[in-house]
């Protein structure tokens, strides 16, 4: 009764009192995915606003334009590096596979008759050259565009495609950042890094029980990134990394960083950066007797990776965004076709670059020629959810973010095996691993 | 009363207002307003003026002139109103509009922004390709190749005595037209994050960079210091607290007036007194959108572009504007209170309406001079008077 009384009263008081309408924003669901046990500031105190919670709409005006009726083609832009850049290689076979896209598109007939033609921008030129080639691509009037992987340029390009009112489908930057810019004119169809990491510190502390984890990354904008993500998340689950060492993209010899994480005699190692930096690191880690098991970053799946370490790769572990082993009847298709035409084996890059341009053509011819009502259906969240590309099945968060579940990937015998990466339970804990190695 | 509860219930319930007052204490105490006593900086005083109410609205398009509906910016010049568009720059001048494109001599029609120097009268045109000083009937070009500048696409200029600012996808740059030399500024030489910057402001002798990533960057034009200001809680899904810096690191837009620097972003609003940071949301103040596309302060009122609306406020209370969806009309919302839990008495919020309202929800840049205000939508360009 006297209990009664006393929640009755404080019930009351909390309705008066103005200020109460102040407090946290209720949250509905961790964005990204997050487990309760990562999510920012969680175990303390409620934030005062959660972004991502909910689609953000286009409001402009655009959706009453006419389709021109002298068109003889169907332009869609393409960014990518192809030129001047290490991502080079990574940029030709996105382009490859976001041109099979088109070819197949055409050959069941284009836009309702008329033939799509694709745009082609190189990223890596002048200074912010990204913006400029989004600017042409407004001149050249493409209906949307697929781009790219650098995160800076996919930034940089984003923003420009706000300004013109032009879709960018990102294919190939798996920065978290660039859909949590809240910009409502793009959708990824690659997994971002969050869900990578995620991954990772359930496998490398939880899993494998590890809690003394070197970090050696990339300086670039795109190890930066994952580190923060990586070593909070380490942190809230009660280990941050012990140490962090970095080294620039195209260096050859990471001896002095090497020697000072010998030093921190650390349970495993965590390597961020390309392919072929990250296969050198483990040579030279290797050679000056680190012997911890080797955790990496989804750019390692990669056969140069493969062919620089050699068997130092074995038991390598890492996640990737989708299986390339994958008996799924569309994806082995598009293998076939792929190698049929390109004379290759797609990449990460040349996979989601065909489901991205084919998440396009698809958008456009459902609602004809018009920038803003092929963003209304690309960003339903209806239409394309579930799209299946050759990739997986398109699953699209609140802020158009991929959030499928992902896989891990380990050398094993000279190759890496896939598998799907365990629901996270960051509640779940390993025995803890420690030893002199 | 007292028959009516019993001692110990009256014992319980004493606790409980107890518990109240302290929580309310709490509440309170966490938000420091910036003109509590010891507020060391100028702080906008009781006894502000009314927010100014605008109304009479006049709207052009294409069929009056204009040489796009879709408008980016809009600056008053004496008697003259620039507007930038999509397919080129409009000139208001004697009620008719006049266009300039690349035919006469524009770097690119995609005009982002403009600013006339108050030195020289000379007009500073930002656009999709290039920045352009319009200068005694000509155009005088400036790109990444035959100049310092950072980047072709000019999100933001201002003028700022002898000299010029550009906010870029490449970088801050900075145009002394004494000298003719640009410095630029990107993650390298300033404490950006990132290279890529979309708004610039000028007051108090300070730059201020809105760099994308990075927050508010803060350039001190005497001294060449910079200082950036960031949101403390450095997680991008969330805003742990309104009030202890800026309310997100990807910032849109900077504006100072009045002793206030108001920064915009996609995520809501702030205003910096110098000391203490506040923040304004959709859902705890009058703000139309946390989608923020632009922002300019006038004294000590700002202009704030969303993408539902016109929003203008002193810090003290309101006034939004919004076309209705169905027709050519809309309303004026006015809140007497700046935040829901600041100390204004009896909260109210009143509807004018408006016969014909702005032309477009969508807004993207706006000027006020002499009491006339001028809106680019994405679908037109408004005119407002000051409503007596």
């Amino acid at each position: 009764m006297k209990t009664r009384y006393f929640l009755l009263t404080v019930l009351i008081l909390l309705i008066l009192n103005p200020n109460s309408k102040l407090s946290a924003q209720e949250k509905q669901q961790n964005y990204g995915k997050a487990p309760d046990e990562i999510f920012p500031y969680d175990k303390f105190v409620k934030p005062y606003k959660y972004h991502f919670l909910v689609p953000l709409q286009f409001y402009g005006a655009g959706r009453e334009k006419l389709a021109p009726k002298d068109l003889t083609e169907v332009r869609v832009g393409f960014l990518g590096p192809l030129s001047g850049s290490v991502m080079v290689p990574q940029g030709k076979q996105m382009l490859q596979g976001a041109t099979l896209a088109m070819e197949e598109a055409n050959k069941n007939g284009g836009y309702k008759g008329l033939p799509y033609k694709l745009m082609i921008h190189n990223d890596v030129g002048l200074w912010g050259a990204a913006a400029n080639e989004v600017v042409k691509m407004d001149d050249e009037k493409v209906w949307a565009f697929v781009g790219s992987i650098d995160d800076i340029v996919s930034h940089v390009a984003l923003r420009a495609a706000l300004k013109l009112e032009i879709f960018m489908v990102c294919t190939g930057d798996p920065d978290p950042t660039f859909t949590e810019t809240n910009i409502p004119w793009t959708l990824r169809v690659i997994s971002d890094d969050r869900q990578g990491i995620y991954s990772l510190v359930h496998q490398i502390y939880l899993k494998d029980g590890h809690s003394r984890i070197a970090v050696i990354r990339t300086g670039a904008r795109y190890g930066r990134v994952a580190f923060k993500i990586f070593s909070e998340n380490a942190t809230r689950v009660g280990h941050p990394p012990v140490i962090e060492e970095r080294f620039t993209d195209g260096e050859t010899d990471f001896k002095t960083q090497l020697e000072r994480i010998m030093v921190t005699n650390p349970d495993a190692i965590l390597v961020w950066g390309n392919a072929k930096e990250s296969a050198l690191i483990l040579q030279q880690m290797r050679a000056i007797g680190l012997k911890q098991p080797v955790y990496g970053s989804d750019r390692m799946v990669n056969p140069e990776f493969l062919k620089i370490a050699g068997n130092l790769a074995e038991g390598v572990v890492t996640t990737c965004q989708y299986n390339p082993e994958s008996d799924n009847s569309k994806y082995k298709a598009f293998k076939t076709n792929y190698m049929k035409r390109f004379n290759e084996e797609p990449d990460v890059f040349a996979a989601h670059a065909y489901d991205g341009m084919n998440l396009l053509i698809s958008a456009i011819n459902k609602v004809g020629l018009n920038r803003v009502l092929i963003r209304d259906i690309l960003t339903d969240r209806k239409t394309f959810q579930g799209f299946q590309g050759v990739t997986g099945k398109i699953v699209l968060d609140q802020s158009w973010n991929e959030i499928r579940d992902i896989f891990m990937a380990k050398v094993e015998n000279g190759k890496f095996a896939f598998m799907p990466a365990p629901p996270l339970d960051m509640k779940e804990r390993a025995t803890i691993k420690t030893g002199t190695y | 009363m007292r028959k009516l509860i019993g001692r110990s219930q009256r014992k319980y319930s004493a606790i409980a207002v107890i518990v109240f007052g302290i929580s309310s204490f709490g509440f309170t105490g966490l938000d420091k307003h910036p003109d509590s006593k010891d507020s060391k900086v100028k702080v906008i005083k009781d006894e502000v003026k009314p927010m100014p109410v605008y109304g009479h609205w006049r709207n052009f398009t294409t069929k009056d002139g204009l040489p796009s509906d879709k408008a980016y910016c809009v600056r008053i010049d004496g008697d003259r109103v620039l507007a930038g568009t999509h397919d080129g720059l409009a000139v208001y001048e004697n009620g008719k509009w006049k266009t300039y494109t690349t035919k006469d001599g524009l770097p690119h029609n995609g005009i982002v922004s403009i600013d006339v120097s108050e030195l020289t009268g000379d007009v500073w045109i930002g656009t999709l390709g290039g920045l352009s000083r319009w200068s005694g009937g000509k155009f005088e070009n400036f790109s990444q190749l035959n100049s310092g500048m950072p980047n072709d696409l000019v999100y933001c200029v201002i003028c700022d005595g002898k000299d010029v600012w550009v906010a870029t996808g490449g970088g801050a740059g900075h145009y002394d037209t004494y000298t003719k030399e640009w410095e630029i500024f990107t993650e390298k030489n300033a404490p950006m994050h990132e290279p890529w910057t979309y708004g610039v402001s000028a007051g108090d002798g300070k730059i201020y960079i809105a760099a994308w990533g990075g927050g508010v960057i803060e350039y001190t034009t005497k001294t060449k210091k910079f200082k950036d200001y960031t949101d403390p809680d450095g997680e991008m899904e969330i805003d742990l607290l309104p009030d202890d810096g800026p309310v997100h690191d990807i910032t849109t837009g900077t504006t100072w007036g009045d002793g206030y620097l108001w920064v915009s972003s996609y995520f809501g609003l702030c205003s910096y007194d110098g000391a203490h940071w506040k923040g304004y949301f959709d859902h705890d103040s009058g703000l139309a959108s946390n989608f923020i596309n632009f922002v300019r302060a006038k004294g000590p009122v700002v202009f704030i572009c969303s993408d539902k609306g016109l929003s203008t406020t002193n810090g003290k209370s309101w006034v939004t504007y919004k076309k209705n969806d169905n027709n050519s009309d809309g309303m004026a919302i006015v809140k007497n209170y700046g935040r829901i839990d600041d100390s204004t008495p009896n909260k109210t919020t009143k509807e004018i309406p408006m016969s014909p309202s702005i032309s477009h929800n969508f807004i993207i840049g706006v000027d006020e001079d002499k009491d006339v205000l001028w809106v680019a939508t994405s679908s037109g360009i408004s005119r407002g008077e000051l409503l007596k």
